[in-house]
């Protein structure tokens, strides 16, 4: 019974196996899990712009608090230049914070738990902040790695600094999340393990404690995503407003 | 189509109201924990990507312990720097 608690995590494969060049594509429970969110995501949103009433009903009142909460934080972190990459930001956080969500249900598959998962996300925002970076200031872009007013002999050594400061951040974003998802559902499953050994007379401390956890890790899902959202925000905003 | 005034101020009243108490307890709340787990991985994330750097260099170059100590501290610094901006990020927002 007492069952291995990183036994959550394992990755196997739903149906047939797919080999397209000997790299392995087949569908796994972590795709599985990740269409199931994003599916969720598009479902409540679809019916949350349904019905455009002016007294909204809860599903609208939700979904549009979503969207206020977003955009505002955009319009505080990024300022206004920043409002064409809403949707960006807006689908990332949706789709972060609900595949946390999902995970917290019995049985399911927490996706932003794998390193892999994150760090694709975190390495995609990277790479799409540089570009848009040099796409709007050209080679001045590079001037990030300079910052002024430094005597010119610390020069070489401040740049370099500043360029693994930078080369940190998508490292620094995913872990954070997976670290968080992995930690929380870990504990989850250990306390949940101490419940089923202690018995009836023992079992009821660790499970007032799982009920904790358990609230405490849905506001780390939520934090979560709010947190690399945000940083998506701030990165962004080093990107379009060079002087900071 | 026309609106009461009397439903006008009550509206107003009644968003200050939600303004003055949700802004400022739970948004404020949940932002320092949030904070507080971006200072620890801030710092980290530096150190372990200025140290991977130096492993990488090393292993171009050929020699072998010294690039990946220097590159350790250097990493150190800019975990450091992140620290401080971060910091400083969040004492502008007060």
């Amino acid at each position: 019974m007492a069952s291995n608690p990183m036994e959550q995590f394992t990755v196997y494969r739903i149906g047939p196996e797919i080999k397209i060049a000997g790299i392995d594509l087949s569908f796994t429970n972590a795709s599985l899990f990740m269409v199931i969110s994003a599916s969720i995501v598009l479902l409540f949103l679809f019916l949350g712009s349904k019905e455009k009433k002016i007294i909204p009903n809860k599903i609208q009142l939700i979904s549009e608090m979503f969207y206020k909460f977003v955009a505002k934080m955009i319009s505080d972190t990024a300022g206004p230049k920043a409002k064409p990459y809403f949707p960006f930001i807006f689908s990332l956080f949706m789709f972060v914070l609900f595949c946390n969500m999902v995970g917290m249900l019995p049985y399911s598959f927490t996706v932003t738990s794998h390193i892999i998962v994150t760090l694709i996300l975190a390495l995609f925002i990277f790479v799409a902040v540089t570009v848009i970076g040099f796409i709007k200031h050209g080679f001045k872009y590079l001037s990030i790695f300079v910052p002024s007013g430094v005597p010119a002999v610390l020069l070489p050594l401040i740049t370099i600094i500043e360029i693994i400061s930078y080369l940190s951040r998508p490292v620094s974003l995913s872990v954070r999340l997976f670290a968080n998802m992995m930690a929380g559902h870990t504990m989850l499953k250990v306390f949940g393990g101490f419940v089923v050994s202690l018995g009836i007379l023992g079992g009821w401390l660790p499970l007032s404690f799982s009920v904790a956890l358990t609230g405490l890790e849905i506001l780390v899902a939520f934090l979560q995503a709010y947190v690399f959202a945000i940083l998506t925000c701030i990165y962004l905003n080093d990107a379009l407003n060079l002087h900071h | 189509m026309t609106v009461p005034e009397d439903f006008k101020t009550r509206l107003k009243i009644a968003k200050s109201k939600i303004k003055n108490h949700l802004n400022k307890d739970q948004e404020k709340r949940g932002t320092f924990m949030g904070n507080a787990f971006k200072l620890g991985t801030e710092l980290v994330a530096a150190v372990g990507v200025g140290t991977i750097i130096g492993f990488i260099l090393d292993s171009w170059f050929d020699t072998k312990p010294w690039l990946i100590i220097i590159f350790f501290f250097l990493g150190s610094a800019a975990g450091m720097l992140n620290v401080i901006r971060t910091a400083n990020k969040m004492q502008k927002k007060d």
